[in-house]
Formats: structure tokens, sequence, C-alpha cells
């Protein structure tokens, strides 16, 4: 035979189970019901239940989480993945409480946005894609968010910041740090 | 027939059925036309958008892989137009692609490859930086390297209209897409068919990887020889090793296409294993070793023993057993040996169970995949075909899902087909006789449904579904019924009637490869059963010559049966629970290794093909009886040909008339067996038997509420399954390892306690 079982690295496994379901208060339940009944199919209901589900587990998807919108949805956990990593405001992994994302596209690009992520980058120490260590920011660099005509911009959970300067970018951040600004999660 | 029109193709005149896909229609009359995502019985796609042609009247070119044929279309394939865009999306596909061909398992029959040797133009103009992923593990199994990847989706779509299981989707979004899955790690059923659809070095085979080069290989197209389904396959070997199969169809054409499950395309490994049997083994004493010895000298051993016991009790004391996982070649050979060398009727093979009483009331041909892909009604009785006939899984879920057909399933699990099911009914478990009993006599119905567990009217609903059906009916069933209520359902065609436009069409789900053949031959027709041979040894049955081993179910709670006995013979690939009570052990040639034919469970007679020489001192289980029936003063006839012994077989089966192996050369073309219809048979004896049995169901039992985890049947550690490592971490629960980077076996050391029992049919 030419492939031997030879394993080389012992690591006690235990079997995979399920990801548990994430359970929500009946007020959100209520919220997620009254989206669920504008839809003639179910599945249909995908985007607006991730939102709240993304906003009730800490910013972001995590397994349990998953797990709810798919049985919720009567899809597949790979329905929701395909879904959720399409769009740059779903989050799949943890990211911090002020979430800056930065317009790259040709607007923007054109006005300096590669300007406005290095300010970014210098001032919170992290890189696009990044979350700093106390969990209070994180950069990444999205697609056209539409507002061209204000470029650069950026946009910090749902809130947009339009005609950026160097200038502006260090005062939002003070402003983040001393927690006068809204993080934009709605 | 169905309607014609015209079309004109490329300024000629064609007559193609209403309603065809163009590109279908282009090339059956030979033009040929490029595409990648267009894949023939699947959902359209149409972004690849090599398959551009124009078409009059139409604004810019169209994709032919999405229009259908309507009737004065002129279309043109081929004009600089066209090459022109083909050529400008080869460029985009490479946009992106690392064109790592020397180093891809795919290269050498890859289509990309093809592709791009045929439109590619030398120079790319893309100078920016290419995406970079390393290359990964998804499962023990599938291996992926993503920048290969084209974005056809043929994967997603197999995944999700063939399997029903959706494990694999892709992710994020334009040019850095991936296909993938949610958490990295596949929790599916590794049927493998996702890397046998993709056109690039995307998916790959994880066992296969890096091993060989396709065009090294040697190529012999084969039968499965896992379960009943009979899928046809490429047995790709190097050197007298079996590298991999395959079921691509640029190999290979049979009734599955390019499906293949878990057990057919990743087992093969126990073909080469080390433990195989090398030599034959011998114990001249009671209690003593088995030593290692030469074929004369074990022959001679056999035939001396056996001589003798015949001599002392007659042959009737010399039980025979052939096996369904045989091909009818070997266990033609052993009924031959048994009736003519022996003169014992005790002859049987260690199948699961019989389905002796539902070909002898047979009254409705048998259903072949193909018919069950485009039935209007299909009935599940029992069984579980996504696990143990994965094949019909497929073809029931794509007939309804893709032919709108109606499913009825009565099981006591909720099993996964469940999903596609027009009705479900949960019964309790034990009761699938009753379920035969409410279809076949209405005016038990309600007594059943109380029975069953299930409200009254389910069952009519039921009978209507099948009543109200214009087209094919298929009634299958699964291995819980008993022999009066395989009577039964071989003769409910006859309960519902005769109807314009309605066809019934049976279907068995045995558990072997040959589980139909072993039937045909009447290998079952013995005075025993394997369980009555095994509770005679030592009494009745003196000596017992095995061919294969008897089933872990058979020697449960009979462990001491085998030692009873004065002598006992095998012939096995491995040394088995079976083989260690024997007095003599010839290594057996595997699938492999012979020629010979398979009937499946529609009774399509499908060859099986040397690919790799006898390993060892193998030897196919045919000449091994032939050899031993020498010994003993008969010559069978066979000169060691297979192609005699069928032709033998041709000529003492009636089902089996007519047939040779020259006419089951094309395996796109599989010639089914004729079994003999029986006509309207009274079945009110086999109705009052199943009436009692109904008496005794417990009314009060439990039901099965949870769907049983994908793979628990597929993964289970059978003989064969358990010789393959990937099949451990399977049957263990598929653990994720730390890193995906490197394959998981040289990860994970498996705590025995986490693997699961053996396979019930291994």
């Amino acid at each position: 035979m030419s492939q031997q079982f030879t394993p080389n690295n012992p690591l006690p496994q235990e079997a995979k189970v399920p990801p548990k379901m994430a359970v929500f208060p009946p007020e959100v339940e209520a919220e997620i019901e009254r989206h669920l009944a504008k839809y003639p199919v179910k599945r249909s209901a995908i985007l607006p239940l991730m939102f709240i589900v993304q906003r009730e587990r800490g910013g972001y998807l995590d397994p349990p989480g998953v797990a709810y919108l798919a049985d919720r949805l009567g899809v597949r956990i790979t329905d929701i993945w395909e879904v959720a990593t399409f769009y740059s405001m779903i989050n799949t992994e943890p990211v911090g409480r002020y979430h800056f994302q930065i317009c790259r596209t040709l607007s923007c690009k054109i006005l300096g946005a590669g300007k406005i992520t290095e300010q970014c980058t210098k001032r919170l120490g992290i890189k696009p894609g990044e979350t700093n260590d106390d969990g209070t920011f994180s950069l990444s660099e999205v697609e056209c968010l539409g507002s061209c005509g204000t470029a650069p911009m950026m946009q910090i959970g749902f809130d947009y910041y339009e005609n950026l300067t160097t200038e502006k970018v260090d005062e939002l951040i003070e402003k983040c740090k001393s927690g006068e600004l809204s993080n934009g999660v709605r | 027939m169905a309607e014609l029109i015209k079309v004109i193709i490329n300024g000629q005149d064609f007559q193609v059925e209403k309603g065809a896909r163009l590109i279908d229609a282009c090339r059956e009359n030979g033009y040929s036309i490029a595409s990648f995502c267009y894949y023939a019985d699947l959902a359209l796609q149409a972004s690849c958008r090599m398959c551009l042609v124009r078409i009059e009247k139409m604004p810019k070119l169209q994709t032919s892989c999405t229009i259908t044929c309507t009737d004065g279309m002129v279309v043109t394939t081929e004009s600089e137009e066209i090459e022109k865009a083909r050529r400008g999306m080869v460029e985009f596909l490479l946009a992106n692609h690392p064109l790592d061909c020397p180093v891809c398992d795919r290269g050498g029959e890859c289509e990309l490859q093809e592709m791009v040797f045929d439109w590619g133009d030398l120079e790319e103009r893309f100078t920016e930086r290419k995406n970079y992923a390393p290359e990964k593990f998804l499962s023990p199994v599938v291996a992926n390297d993503s920048q290969r990847c084209i974005l056809c989706k043929r994967c997603t779509r197999v995944c999700d209209e063939w399997m029903g299981e959706d494990a694999i989707e892709a992710g994020g979004r334009g040019a850095h897409t991936v296909i993938g899955t949610y958490g990295g790690w596949l929790n599916c059923s590794q049927c493998g068919n996702c890397i046998e659809v993709c056109p690039t070095g995307t998916l790959l085979d994880a066992t296969y990887r890096h091993q060989t080069r396709p065009w090294e290989l040697s190529r012999t197209t084969s039968t499965c020889s896992f379960c009943s389904d009979g899928c046809q396959l490429s047995v790709g070997s190097r050197r007298g090793e079996v590298m991999r199969v395959v079921a691509r169809d640029r190999y290979v054409n049979g009734h599955n296409g390019e499906f293949l499950c878990i057990k057919g395309r990743f087992a093969h490994p126990f073909v080469n294993h080390e433990e195989r049997l090398r030599t034959p083994l011998v114990r001249y004493k009671k209690g003593g070793r088995l030593v290692p010895t030469t074929w004369e000298e074990a022959v001679r051993f056999a035939a001396q023993k056996l001589q003798e016991v015949k001599d002392a009790h007659g042959g009737s004391a010399i039980g025979v057993v052939g096996s369904p996982r045989l091909t009818n070649e070997s266990n033609w050979a052993l009924l031959r040996f048994a009736r003519d060398v022996l003169g014992t009727d005790k002859y049987t093979a260690s199948e699961a169970f019989s389905l002796a009483p539902f070909f002898e009331n047979l009254s409705a041909p048998l259903a072949t995949h193909k018919d069950i892909r485009h039935a209007k009604t299909i009935v599940l009785i029992g069984g579980e075909p996504e696990e143990l006939q994965p094949l019909t899984g497929k073809q029931v879920r794509q007939a309804v899902r893709n032919g709108g057909a109606k499913l009825v399933i009565f099981n006591s699990v909720p099993i996964r087909l469940k999903e596609q099911a027009a009705q479900f009914v949960h019964i309790r478990p034990g009761s699938e006789d009753a379920v035969v009993l409410a279809l076949a006599s209405p005016g038990d119905a309600e007594v059943a449904a109380s029975k069953l567990g299930v409200e009254a009217d389910e069952i009519g609903k039921a009978s209507q579904i099948i009543s109200e059906t214009a087209g094919d009916v298929v009634l299958m069933f699964g291995g819980e019924l008993s022999a009066e209520a395989q009577s039964v359902v071989a003769q409910l065609p006859a309960a519902f009637g005769e109807k314009e436009g309605r066809r019934f069409l049976l279907h068995p789900l045995p558990l072997f490869n040959n589980s139909v053949g072993v039937h045909d031959l009447g290998l079952m027709n013995g005075a025993l059963n394997p369980l009555e041979i095994l509770d005679a040894a030592g009494s009745e049955v003196r000596a017992l010559y095995v061919a294969g081993g008897f089933l872990p179910a058979h020697l449960e709670g009979r462990e001491g049966a085998l030692s009873r006995l004065d002598f006992l013979a095998v012939q096995e690939l491995f040394l088995t629970e079976t083989a260690e009570a024997a007095d003599v052990i010839f290594p057996a040639a595997s699938f492999a290794e012979t020629d010979g034919t398979f009937t499946n469970s529609d009774g399509l007679v499908q060859r099986v093909r040397q690919s790799i020489p006898p390993v060892h001192q193998s030897k196919p289980d045919w000449a091994i009886t032939s050899q031993l029936a020498s010994a003993l003063g008969t010559d069978l006839g066979f000169q060691m040909s297979s192609s005699n012994i069928f032709l033998d077989i041709a000529h003492g089966v009636p089902a089996y008339e007519g047939l040779r192996y020259p006419l089951l050369k094309d395996e796109s073309k599989p010639v089914q067996v004729k079994h003999a219809l029986a006509g309207r048979r009274d079945v009110t004896a086999q109705l009052a038997e199943l009436r009692r049995a109904l008496e005794s169901l417990d009314e009060n039992a439990e039901k099965i509420t949870e769907t049983p985890p994908v793979g628990h049947e597929l993964f289970k550690l059978g003989v064969l399954t358990s010789k393959v490592p990937q099949f451990h971490l399977l049957a263990a629960g598929n653990p994720e390892p730390e890193s995906v980077l490197v394959s998981p076996l040289y990860q994970i050391t498996l705590d025995p306690g986490l693997r699961r029992e053996a396979a019930a049919g291994d």
C-alpha cells in the first residue's frame, strides 16, 4: 500500500458535535417574527435576520447564531455562510466596538482613500482586516458604499462619515476613544 | 415521440425535439461547443460564457446552454466574432489561475488545460498579482486548491442536487469568491462527486494526491463491488497497484454517469492492502497453527479432507457457501461444485436476506436507475437508499427535484430523503410489513394504521397518489420486509389494477453488489440458509466450503459453530472471523483482479474486468473451485476461462439465456436479464400471515424521531472499508484537525473507543 496510517502527533479528539443554537429574548424573537411575516418565502428574510442576529451576538455571526439562522430560515449552514461572506456589512469574525469600513472603490480611491486608510493604520496601529488588542477598533477596506459624491468616505457601523481628510479622521478617532461617538450599530 | 422543430445551425437544417437545449442540439449534430459550467441534468449556471453562439434576431452573443430551441432558429456556432469572445473568456478565466499544471494532479485530464490548448493565447495581458491561497484539506478525502478555481459551480450544484447536502458552497464575492464550506471542514457523506465534476484541479482526491500522473495509469472499466447499484467505474492502476477509482465520463459511461459514493471512490485501497492473504494456509491438526504452504499442497489437503467426509457421511454432509460479493462466475462454479462434485443440496450464499419470495411472485419488470429518474411516483417502504444504495438515493432525489415526481416514504426512521417526500408516513419500528398489508388490502388499512401509529387517512392518501399516477410508479422496498410481505409487494401492481398510461416497476434494495445475481443463479435455493447451515454445523453438516466469509450478523450468537465442523475450507481476501476458524485458507482475488459479471438491483448484468494481476499468490474464486474439483476427480469444463463459465450460466439459467461477454462489452448500453414475470398470483395465504403478524405488533412502541447523521451506514467499518485509514477518521465522527494544510491522517490518533460498530452488511 502506498499510504500508511502513521499518526505522529497524538491528539485526543471528540466526535464533532453540531454547534449549539443561540437563544434570544422574546422581544428579539418578536422582531424576527415581524421580518419573517413580510416575505412569502421564509428564506427571503435572510438579510434582516442576519443583521438582528449579528447585533444580538456581539457584532458578528458566531456558530450558535449561524445555527439559529439556518434553523429559523429552513436552509443549510453553508447557505448562511455563502450569503454572510458576500456582504461586507455582515461579519463572520469578531470585530471591535468601532468598525471603520473605508470605501476603496474608484471615486474614493482617486480622491485619497489610500491616505485615509494609512492614517487609520498609523493612529490605530492595525492594518485593514485587523482588530486592535483591546477590541475597540476594527479596520477594513470595503467596496463602493454608494456615496461617491462625497468621496472619500467611510462607514462606522451604519453611519456614514464623508468628505474625509486626515484631520477629520484624527478627530473621529479621538471621539471614539472618549466614547462620544455612536458606534452606529442599530 | 416528441414534436420535431427545425433549427438551422451554420446554414444546415436540422430536426430537433421541441424543448431541446441549443447546446445539446448543436453537439448532437456534430458541432462542438466549448463549455465548463454546463452539466446535463443540473440547474443552469451560464457563468463560464464559453458556449456563446450568434442567434439571428437576438442582440449580442447568447449562451447556448440556456437557450431552448425554437422553430426556425438560425444559429451560427463558428465565426470570427465568436472565436474572439471565446479567446477573451479563456483569458479572463486564467486571470487568477496559477497555471501550475506540472504539479497539479488534474494535469493531463483537465478540461481547463484542454480549453487553453484549444482557445488560449500564448501571452497573458494581465500583469496584476494573482490571488494566492495555499492548498488545503476539506476532509480526509477531499483536498482543495482554491486558486485554480474558475467558479463554474458544478461542485456546489452537484452537492445540492445529487446529494441533497449543500455541504460545499461559494463564499465571498467577485474575484475573491472561493469554493468552501462553513468552518472549513466538510461534514458530509464524502461522496467525492464534487471532485469528479470539477473541470480544473481545484477539488482533488486527497487519497490519490501527488501519487501518479493520469497518463501513467492503465484504465479498466469495471463494476463497483460494494452496494447493489452496480455503478460503472474506471479503475486506474500502475504496476500492479490500484491507484484510484473514478467515473469520469471521458473514461467510462455507465448508468451512474459520473456519480460514485465514498465506498466506490475511496475504499479501493483494500485491494493492495498489506493484510491481504499471501499464500494458501493449512491447519493440519485441529487446534494447530495455520502454516503457509503451496497451492498444490493446499488443494491436495482440502480435496483429501473433503473426500474423507464424503466417504464417511456422504456428499450431503458438506455445505457450500457462496457470497453476494463475488462474481456470477465464481458463484456458479460453487453451485456446480456443490451439485456435480459433492452431490449436496446444502448450498447457499452469505446473504443478509433472501429475495426468493419476491422474484417468485414478480409481476412487473424491475426498475432501472434510469426509470427511477423519470418515474412519476416513487414509493419507498423501509430501507435507506441514501446510505445503503447511494445511486438510488440520488436518482430518487433528482426524480423529485428535477423531474417533479411524487415520493411517498414509509419508514420508521426520519431518513434524509424525507426532505424530498410529498408524503412521509412515520411508522413504528418493525412495522414495515403492516404497510404492505395496508396497501394491498384496503380493508385492513384502518387496523394497520393504528398499529403503525399513523392517521387512518395517511395510507389512503398514499394509495391515492399511486392510483392517480400517469406514468411510471416505482415500488421500492428495503430488507426489513418478511418473506410474505415480499411476495405481496411483488404482487402489489395487481392490487391497484390496470390503468391506461400507468406502469408499475419494482425495485428491491438488497445490500450487495451481486445479491440479485446469487439469487438468479439459484444459489439461494439450497436446502438450508446460512443461519441453518451454521446451526447444523457438527451434526448434519460435517464440512463446509466457504467463499468469502459469513456476515458478522450470521456469526453473532453462533461463535462456536465453525469449530464444530470436521473440516472448513475458506477462500478469502483477509483473515476474517470465518477464515480464522478454517483448516484450509485459499487466498482469493478481489474484484480488481478477476474477470466476471455482477448483476445489480436493476437486473443489469455488468462486466467486472481484471485491472491488475492477482496480488501475491491469490487466484480468482472460480479458478480455486475448479482446481479443487479437478483434485476431487471432476472436470467442471471451464478451461480456466471466465467467459466459458458465463456461457455455462447462459445455458443453465433461463433469465441469462443468450447472454455472452461480447454483448456486455459496452457499459453505456447495459443488458437487463429477463426475469420471468409471474402472472396474477393468489396471495391470500401471505396476507393472512401478515394479518396474524399485525396482531402481535406493539401499539405503544416508541417511534424513532431523530434523523440519523450523514454517513451512519456509509462510514461503518466493514472488512473492506476498515482497511482504509480515512474511513477510520470518518467513522470516528470526522474530527477536525488542528491544521488543514496537512492531511488529518498525520495529525490525529484515534481512540479505538470512538469507532462505531462494524458494518451490518460487510
